[in-house]
């Protein structure tokens, strides 16, 4: 029993940070799948989202600057808008760079970022980060919460006390990964929307062939902008729901661009750039195999183990860590090379017949 | 004066000349193949390794061999690996988007890294033991003619190695037929292969000359710092990217010049230009190569030689 | 679509029959950087939990089954460790947390994963002031290695008493650094000591030349808070080589043998560092120094003391529990390990489990100190100076 509440739990889990990623790679696609922008900072973006929404949320701290205790909601909105913010300071300087620069130069505002972050400890508190931020659902839990409007009109404190302590102690956990699923599927929506409008095909027109798009008399660079600081805003949401789902964010290996903004682009690589459906499952899938490898590879030394069992598997076991890197490694080269263009290949709107059935091969 | 050359000056230069070795791999194969290579960072450190594997396994044999000669048969060794990756790696993807060599590449600097954490374990090797005192000779010398250098003979050695290293690549560049089919290529891949230029075959040779800088610059690395671990060359990667675009890229003296600049100023902003305190904050020390970088690719994104805009 | 589905659900499934396929045993968890930015000093730690783990199943084990560790990564990263730790408490149901290594990704993990699962963590070493005031009141987090907070006045202290008037500081802007670095620099002003400079640093850099040099304006000692491996040596190194510096003040990170290796022990008379370690004086710290040595595993490298109490202190609260339910093993660890009680050493795994058995009180004594568990479930520790004696480190006991 308890072995399947496990299992249930786990699954949660997954879902939830399957969806927290699928949200970013959803802001990439905005970016490089609509407008063709190489964004490599995708951590930077993230961090910049989770730290506004830790500030402004957490209770007050003698440790960073705050928390002033906010509801969450308006942590989230502004987390949004802090990252739009700089996406549009940034665009408004870099985007006429191509991609490989525009790539380069994300990857540097990225690390300033985190430099930033790192080192302006009176707000910040540094690379020992900030803790107890509140979890939706979670958060409900929490005195500050119960014992204020809007809960303490249905009822008081004690009640809600005996209420929560009447519930299993996991009880949230659905509800905030359904949280997360319904945030997901509304920045999909819109998305879809967006893409299938008036401006997502002129970003398509933008991103295939400037010269004529310009020629055609369209504002290219103020559409370039607009799809990075939408991808932004989308990932600064991303970002503060990792906070969430951590409840503790620091600097350095929290947002370490060699994880975080390689595992989205992989995510959306594999699951096709283009196209919104594809950018779910690749955040889906590739955070599956990334977190369920672990348990494999376990797995796989100690069935190793028992077949060769005069041999010991210590320095297997001490290098599986490595080792999951080298496989994932090793399975992503075979997912460029036999899906080109992702599993679920763009499909372009509004071009109908032959050309669609072309156009869906594009890479 | 003379605190500002022996303390900031010359080990500035001395991380410039890592970065150039660093830089040319970078700049070429962003120059001919379009991609950033994220990969290059690992060659140099497997060069590394395999440079002290061949130090190790002599000293067993009873010869202690210097680091620069346990470096020839690491290099061949290393450019073997480039030019297998580059066949079954990036190959397949010549024609599609740079992206996507991009993401291979990323995922071949995951392979080779996580490689070696399997076959030599994650932990620091010791290169070369010791404290490396300041060359007497030139202390000397110099504290005859009234400023005293101090330099030691590990720093030494790779400046002038750097600069036997230049001459030999400028030689190869500007004389040699293998040299100008290389600077066609980059200047214009379809109209070179028209001209009926070996694309393949320079493409062959930009894995090798880039393999030999780059085991060169880990090796450098390693017998500056007196050590070797898995991540070195990870850690120098983005000061390098800085550098190529700093120089322009395609413009392999450019990035020469990038890595130098790159390198000279993360060791000046720790210099007290203004009262006692350094000028930035060393916590920011990685931040400075971005800095300049970002600077340039706003302000000149052609690098300072006039490299390629794509 | 389809395709995608089976591979999703496939890994899913294999996934969990892997984990599911394991036989019942007592299990805990045991979350370890083994990749991320310090795996040269996680090393002997993963060696020395294995070793304890293998002393008491060789002494019968822990409620008359196996004692087993399943290990998982959690790469000194809070993502990375919520998620190892999730792994282990659900699809590994396994009773306890042996600690993520470093301070940011235990904290990460307990408020997110264990302490909600009701799951103790019991951290090998995890040191920043900041675990002692986050668990509010749920007593599920504990340690086996002392709040910085107290080894920053001991090596403060310490630096005072032999003579160090004034010294600069630098250290790796990291969290476990950069919190020592401040509670050191703080007591020891406070204490009529001067700070002459103080400045982070950015790790893993190749060179510090320029920075040692800037910092070195009239002292010659240096109060160097870095790991050994991504920062601490080259700084050294660069500060002998420069002659910046001669004199070195440190804590649990620099205390490596490779420290001495890679430097050389004749240019090493002036260093000292701390570590929250007994000496050979005390018998629980000969009993470890005995068993790790016949196990190669160096005993005096940091945390590995701990690590080692940590794991053997986990088992004996199982037993002292008496049975696998996750919700008696906090209050059964601090009766283990608090006194009073009959002492048991390290690897004095039967004796502790007949009087268990017997129902007698006893309290663990461990190589990293007493081992006792305050409200806060910190412990007091206790510190030793190392300083290089004929090639390697030798200990001494403060205070």
């Amino acid at each position: 029993m308890d072995q399947m509440l496990g299992y249930f739990l786990y699954a949660m889990s997954l879902l939830t940070m399957g969806g927290i990623y699928a949200i970013l790679a959803l802001g990439l696609n905005a970016q490089w799948g609509f407008a063709g922008l190489f964004n490599a900072g995708i951590a930077g973006f993230a961090a910049l989202g989770a730290y506004t929404y830790a500030l402004l949320t957490t209770a007050d701290s003698p440790f960073h600057y705050g928390g002033l205790g906010l509801p969450l909601v308006i942590g989230e909105m502004v987390a949004m808008v802090v990252s739009g913010m700089v996406a549009a300071v940034i665009g408004a300087i870099c985007i006429r760079l191509r991609a490989d620069y525009l790539a380069i130069a994300t990857i540097g505002i990225a690390e300033i970022i985190k430099l930033v972050i790192k080192n302006e400890t009176d707000i910040t508190n540094g690379p020992r980060g900030i803790n107890k931020i509140p979890r939706t659902w979670e958060h409900l839990t929490e005195e500050r919460f119960y014992s204020s409007w809007p809960m303490s009109m249905f009822n008081t404190p004690e009640g809600w006390v005996s209420f929560f302590d009447s519930l299993p102690a996991w009880w949230w956990q659905p509800f905030f990964a359904a949280t997360v699923l319904v945030i997901m599927f509304i920045f999909y929506f819109l998305l879809e929307r967006a893409r299938l409008s008036p401006w997502g095909r002129m970003m398509a027109a933008i991103r295939d062939n400037e010269v004529s798009a310009r020629a055609a008399g369209k504002d290219v660079t103020g559409r370039r902008i607009e799809a990075f600081i939408l991808g932004a805003v989308i990932m600064g949401m991303g970002g503060a729901l990792l906070a969430q789902h951590l409840r503790l964010i620091e600097p350095t290996n929290t947002f370490d661009p060699a994880k975080m903004t390689f595992l989205v682009w992989v995510m959306l690589i594999a699951g096709g750039s283009g196209n919104n459906r594809g950018a779910i499952l690749g955040g889906f899938l590739v955070w599956v195999l990334w977190s369920g490898s672990e348990l494999m590879i376990k797995g796989s030394i100690d069935v190793i183990a028992s077949i060769f069992s005069d041999w010991d598997p210590a320095i297997l076991q001490t290098r599986a860590g490595f080792l999951r890197m080298l496989l994932i490694g090793l399975l992503l080269q075979l997912v460029l090379q036999k899906y080109p263009g992702g599993i679920l290949p763009e499909k372009r709107p509004a071009v109908s017949g032959r050309n669609a059935k072309r156009a869906g091969n594009r890479e | 004066m003379l605190e500002f050359v022996n303390f900031y000056f010359i080990p500035g230069l001395v991380l410039g000349c890592i970065y150039a070795l660093g830089a040319i791999g970078v700049t070429l194969t962003f120059g001919i193949l379009r991609f950033a290579n994220f990969a290059h960072g690992e060659v140099m450190m497997v060069g590394a390794f395999l440079t002290w594997t061949f130090m190790d396994f002599m000293t067993g044999a009873g010869l202690a061999l210097h680091p620069l000669v346990a470096a020839i048969p690491a290099v061949v060794i290393a450019i073997g690996v480039s030019v297998f990756v580059d066949r079954y790696f990036y190959r397949p993807f010549r024609k599609s988007s740079p992206i996507i060599v991009v993401i291979a590449s990323f995922g071949m600097m995951l392979v080779l890294r996580s490689l070696v954490q399997v076959i030599w374990g994650p932990n620091q090797i010791t290169f070369v033991k010791g404290i490396a005192k300041p060359n007497g000779a030139i202390r000397e010398a110099t504290s005859d003619m009234g400023m005293m250098i101090l330099v030691p003979d590990k720093h030494l050695l790779i400046m002038v190695g750097t600069i036997v290293i230049m001459l030999a690549f400028n030689y190869i560049l500007t004389s040699t037929r293998m040299g100008k089919a290389m600077r066609a290529v980059s200047d214009n891949p379809d109209l070179a292969r028209t001209s009926g230029i070996n694309v393949e075959s320079v493409i062959r040779n930009i894995w090798v000359i880039g393999g030999f800088c780059a085991v060169a610059a880990g090796v450098f690395l390693a017998m500056d710092t007196q050590f070797i671990e898995s991540t070195m060359g990870f850690r120098i990667l983005l000061p390098i990217f800085a550098a190529a675009i700093l120089g322009g890229i395609g413009r392999p003296f450019g990035a020469v010049a990038g890595g130098l600049i790159i390198g000279l100023a993360e060791e000046l902003v720790a210099y007290p230009w203004i009262g006692d305190a350094p000028l930035i904050s060393p916590g920011y020390k990685s931040g400075i190569a971005f800095m300049i970088m970002v600077v340039m690719l706003i302000v000149r994104p052609s690098g300072l030689f006039r490299g390629k805009v794509f | 679509m389809r395709v995608m589905k089976r591979i999703l659900f496939g890994s899913l499934a294999a996934a969990m029959l892997v984990a599911g396929s394991a036989q019942a045993q007592v299990k805990v968890g045991n979350a370890m950087a083994v990749t991320g930015p310090i795996p040269d000093l996680v090393a002997p730690m993963v060696a020395a939990v294995d070793l304890a783990a293998k002393h008491i199943n060789e002494q019968g084990g822990v409620l008359g089954e196996s004692y087993e560790v399943v290990r998982a990564d959690s790469a000194c990263d809070p993502s990375a460790a919520v998620d190892a730790v999730t792994k282990l408490i659900n699809v590994d149901q396994v009773l306890g947390i042996l600690g993520p290594v470093c301070s940011g990704a235990t904290i990460a993990q307990a408020e997110s994963v264990s302490i909600p699962a009701g799951v103790v963590t019991l951290s090998v070493s995890a040191s920043s002031p900041a675990i002692t005031s986050m668990e509010s009141g749920t007593d599920l987090v504990f340690r086996a290695a002392a709040s910085d907070a107290y080894q920053g006045v001991a090596l403060a202290d310490l630096t005072l008493a032999s003579g160090i008037k004034e010294i600069a500081v630098s250290y790796a802007n990291d969290d476990y650094n950069a919190a020592i670095a401040q509670v050191f620099a703080k007591v020891y002003e406070e204490k009529g000591g001067k700070v002459v400079a103080m400045e982070a640093h950015e790790p893993n850099k190749a060179s510090y030349r320029s920075e040692v040099q800037t910092l070195s304006k009239g002292t010659n000692a240096l109060a160097l808070f870095a790991y050994y491996g991504s920062s601490g040596i080259t700084i050294m190194r660069n500060a002998l080589e420069t002659g910046a510096f001669d004199t070195f003040i440190g804590a649990d990170g620099m205390l490596a043998q490779e420290v001495i290796d890679q430097i050389g022990a004749e240019n090493l008379g002036n260093a000292t560092f701390t570590t929250s370690a007994s000496d050979d004086t005390t018998d629980a710290y000969k009993a470890w120094q005995a068993l790790a040595e016949a196990a190669g595993v160096p005993a005096a490298d940091p945390f590995v003391p701990n690590s080692y109490d940590a794991t053997f202190m986990m088992a004996m609260a199982i037993e002292k529990a008496g049975s696998a339910d996750r919700s008696k093993i906090a209050a059964a660890l601090r009766e283990v390990a608090n006194a009073p009680g009959e002492v048991i050493l390290p690897g004095e795994w039967a004796k502790a489990k007949k009087l268990i058995g017997e129902g007698k009180d006893v309290n663990y004594v461990g190589g990293a100190g007493p081992q006792d568990f305050d409200a806060n479930g910190d412990v007091q520790g206790s510190f030793s100076k190392n300083t290089v004696v004929g090639g390697k480190w030798s200990a001494t006991l403060i205070k």
